[in-house]
């Protein structure tokens, strides 16, 4: 009699995936073609959130307040050329950099997010506001009749500011990824999440600052004093709404609201970049994301190769790039999952294992609905 | 000049066929070539049509076997000049859109040339034994394209083809013949033919005959059995030429002998082909909605739209035969159109199927182009302004529902069923996620695409300025229903 093999119940993938993470694999399966993968889109990864960091911070330190900042995306630096650039759009998409920010701010979470709050934050942001408008009094005027409207500008410009000093970090760790690996030191997928893994907790108390200069004058909108550091407050909130609730993909899948398919509690959302379906749906001509537009540059040729190699070659690159970016993203989760857990993954204590076991169950309960599964089947 | 159109052809049919060829490259090369021939003879001979004179011009005669009062007599009015047309061009695009891997392509493309000798031949006889032997030279060809080349039950369509179309041979071939001996002419020239002084009684008993072939050859419902199998069966280049250029031959028919010849019976009966017109219109449709192979979609579309020809035929006015010609120049290159994208997406996708393929219109993955261009044809096909189906229609329409405004508005729901059947497909087909078995498609190149985009110029093109081909079939038109 012939058995046919039955598919895997949700527990036991759920129990597959724990031991996988407690014997030092990664939720991304282990192979050469997944390592040349991620190596090489996370080196383009790295450029391209250079890129975005400097113009968050940018915009954070010179664009704070500004109306109608025209010319945020300029980086200071307005000439003919580079204007007929950026209407013809061959530039970075700095727009994408900007979705994430407010979709961090959207679901807040950290100790940002809770700085913002405070009235510390609301004395430092009048102040703020008081010197930026000194001797503009239609926006001091604005400001008495909606009190709120400013300090939430000035709120967003902190978002700008968190989230370009944390991609400063992660786009260091991935330049550096790539050399290792082109050193020879990189040679599995374990050691990726160990590095990423390494980077994070070197700069997980490193602190983030957002300060302006105001007519010679310095202004510590956040403080160092307030203790925001660089994981727990801008790292693990960015995990939080940009891999898991939701990423600003365009053209991917698009949910009725009116047909109960978003779930009430943003906290259940699902459509983060684990979740992100590679293929886009409908509209002709809409890229799957600004970012697979901005990292098809900077793809590195053995990585473009293989891309090459395709049925469709280069003609459907960004979806290619899309799902390599998946991969490479779950090494992150992963190394985010392995930095966050009670206790070392590998410990013998049965306690400490049993902590282990169910905080990593709460993590993969949340993944199971996201493109683990899939990832790992192709 | 004018036997060129049929020589070029011929000739080439017999040099392909017999040319030493082991690659198929010769063969393909010289049938395009032949094609393209016989495209520019037909240009340069529409550029000298006077579309401003009724009767037949370039007439050649030559006698032949006088003693069964059989001539080559030809000649092309503004009746013909449109479908001659058609028939150049998409016999090009049907050599074009061959696949070159075919197996036999010596004979593939020998029986093509001859099947396009066949309709052009018949399109231009000014004698009815000529015209009927041409009717009956494209059997053969179209036989053997759809019995050798074609799907998995490529034989039994091929038989049903056959023995469906030599039917309707038999009984076209029988009213001749029975106007010959009542009239008691000594040939079958068509125009002595016309001039006959039959009974009203004479007359349907031969027009019975002549349009009960004709409705086979259209086809027109219940005798249409034969088209979905053979189209689904045929390769994509047969089923554009078939739907394209060889249904055309029985409405042709239906105008130049039907009407042209029975006047008076035709007026009697019109009222009667035109419920059937509209019964046709809407069993076409109606079978198209529930059909689950795309390519069997487009041929019940076929059906329900060549029943609009009957109508306007049917109605008999100057404006209804105008309309009857452009609905089926009109409705030739939609139709081919869509037999050629369907093809595309069976040739990339391996299936046909509605049920199983989805989200082809993806950008990156799927079949974009394909699909856009599938969009517009079908938006050409529901009558869409601005295309070539809105002009054929409205005029279709306007020029049978002063006469038969019953017939008429069921063929109007039968038009609006069009936008339901396609949108029904394109939905299935072409929205939705792409599904994972089609999610590695191969790409399509420009150069499938071309013929596609030449034919949508002309839809869109007729569609903007339909007077281009209209102007041709005025004059006969009146003349038709004149005795001219």
């Amino acid at each position: 009699m012939v058995i046919s093999p039955t598919k895997p119940t949700r527990s036991q993938l759920i129990e597959e995936y724990t031991q996988r993470l407690e014997s030092g694999q990664a939720l991304l399966q282990d192979s050469p073609q997944n390592l040349i993968e991620v190596i090489g889109v996370l080196k383009s990864y790295g450029i391209v959130l250079d890129a975005y960091s400097v113009n968050l911070c940018y915009i954070a330190n010179t664009q704070f307040l500004k109306l109608f900042p025209f010319f945020k995306y300029f980086n200071g630096e307005i000439n003919p050329k580079k204007f007929l650039r950026n209407i013809w759009h061959d530039r970075i998409n700095y727009e994408y950099a900007e979705y994430c920010m407010k979709s961090m701010m959207w679901h807040g979470g950290g100790g940002l997010d809770a700085y913002l709050d405070t009235p510390e934050y609301r004395a430092i942001a009048y102040k703020v506001i008081k010197a930026k408008f000194k001797y503009n009094p239609l926006m001091l005027g604005l400001h008495k009749l909606f009190p709120d409207f400013l300090p939430e500008l000035l709120r967003q410009m902190c978002y700008y500011s968190g989230l370009g000093q944390f991609w400063r970090v992660m786009s260091d760790i991935f330049i550096d990824l790539s050399d290792r690996y082109d050193r020879g030191e990189i040679k599995s997928i374990p050691d990726v999440v160990q590095h990423i893994l390494d980077g994070l907790v070197k700069d997980a108390a490193r602190p983030i600052i957002y300060k302006v200069t105001i007519r010679g004058e310095e202004y510590e909108i956040i403080p160092q004093s307030m203790g925001i550091t660089f994981l727990m407050d801008t790292g693990v909130p960015y995990v939080e709404a940009i891999f898991f609730r939701g990423t600003p993909f365009h053209g991917t899948i698009s949910y009725n609201a009116q047909a109960y398919q978003i779930p009430y509690d943003q906290g259940a959302f699902g459509y983060g970049a684990l979740y992100a379906d590679p293929l886009p749906i409908g509209g002709a001509g809409i890229p799957p994301t600004l970012l697979m537009q901005d990292m098809r540059h900077f793809i590195p040729d053995y990585l473009m190769d293989i891309y090459r190699h395709n049925i469709r070659g280069e003609g459907d690159l960004r979806i290619q790039i899309c799902q390599s970016f998946q991969k490479s993203m779950f090494c992150v989760t992963t190394a985010a999952v392995k930095g966050l857990a009670p206790h070392p993954l590998d410990t013998t204590d049965p306690e400490q294992q049993a902590a282990n076991r169910n905080y990593l169950k709460g993590w993969l309960t949340r993944l199971f609905d996201s493109q683990m599964i899939t990832v790992n089947q192709n | 000049m004018l036997s060129a159109l049929i020589l070029i052809p011929l000739l080439g049919s017999l040099v392909v066929g017999l040319f030493p060829d082991k690659t198929g490259k010769i063969s393909r090369n010289l049938a395009i070539a032949t094609s393209v021939t016989a495209l520019l003879v037909n240009i340069y001979l529409g550029w000298q049509f006077d579309p401003s004179t009724s009767g037949f011009q370039f007439s050649e005669y030559a006698p032949w076997l006088e003693w069964i009062g059989l001539n080559y007599s030809i000649g092309i009015d503004g009746l013909s000049l449109p479908l001659v047309f058609l028939n150049s061009f998409l016999t090009l695009i049907a050599v074009i859109i061959t696949d070159k891997s075919l197996a036999r392509p010596r004979f593939y493309y020998s029986m093509l040339l001859l099947l396009s000798c066949g309709a052009v031949g018949a399109f231009l006889a000014r004698d009815l034994l000529l015209f009927f032997l041409f009717y009956e030279l494209e059997i053969a060809p179209l036989y053997f394209l759809i019995a050798i080349w074609g799907g998995k039950r490529r034989g039994y369509a091929a038989m049903k083809f056959l023995l469906y179309t030599a039917v309707s041979g038999i009984l076209v071939l029988a009213s001749f013949l029975g106007l010959v001996w009542l009239t008691g002419a000594e040939s079958f020239a068509y125009e002595p033919l016309r001039q006959h002084t039959l009974s009203l009684n004479a007359e349907l008993l031969l027009i019975a005959p002549l349009l009960v072939g004709i409705f086979i050859k259209i086809p027109i419902f219940p005798f249409h059995t034969w088209l979905p199998d053979a189209h689904v069966e045929a390769s994509t280049p047969i089923s554009v030429l078939l739907a394209g250029v060889l249904l055309k031959l029985g409405t042709y028919a239906l105008l130049r002998f039907g009407l042209g010849l029975f006047l008076e019976a035709w007026v009697f009966l019109a009222p009667w082909m035109a419920i059937l017109a509209g019964i046709s219109a809407l069993y076409g449709a109606s079978c198209a909605i529930a059909q689950k192979d795309m390519k069997k979609v487009v041929a019940y579309s076929s059906i329900a739209h060549m029943a609009y020809i009957l109508l306007a035929v049917s109605a008999t006015t100057r404006l209804s035969i105008t309309a009857s010609v452009f609905q089926m120049v009109s409705h030739g290159l939609i139709s081919a159109l869509l037999f050629m994208l369907v093809g595309v997406v069976y040739q990339k996708t391996g299936s046909r199927d509605v049920e199983s393929l989805r989200g082809l219109l993806n950008p990156e993955r799927g079949l974009p182009v394909t699909g856009g261009l599938m969009i517009l044809g079908v938006m050409a096909s529901s009558g869409l302004p601005g295309m070539v189906g809105f002009i054929s229609e409205f005029l279709v329409f306007r020029g049978s529902f002063p006469i038969f405004s019953i017939p008429t508005l069921l063929c109007l729901v039968g038009t609006g069923l069009t936008a339901v059947y396609f949108l029904l497909v394109i939905n299935k087909v072409f929205f939705g996620r792409l599904t994972e078995s089609l999610a590695h498609l191969p790409r399509v190149k420009w150069v499938e695409h071309a013929p596609a985009f030449v034919m949508l110029f002309f839809i869109i093109a007729f569609g903007i300025q339909p007077s281009w081909v209209i102007h041709l079939s005025e004059a006969q038109a009146v003349a038709l229903l004149t005795g001219g």
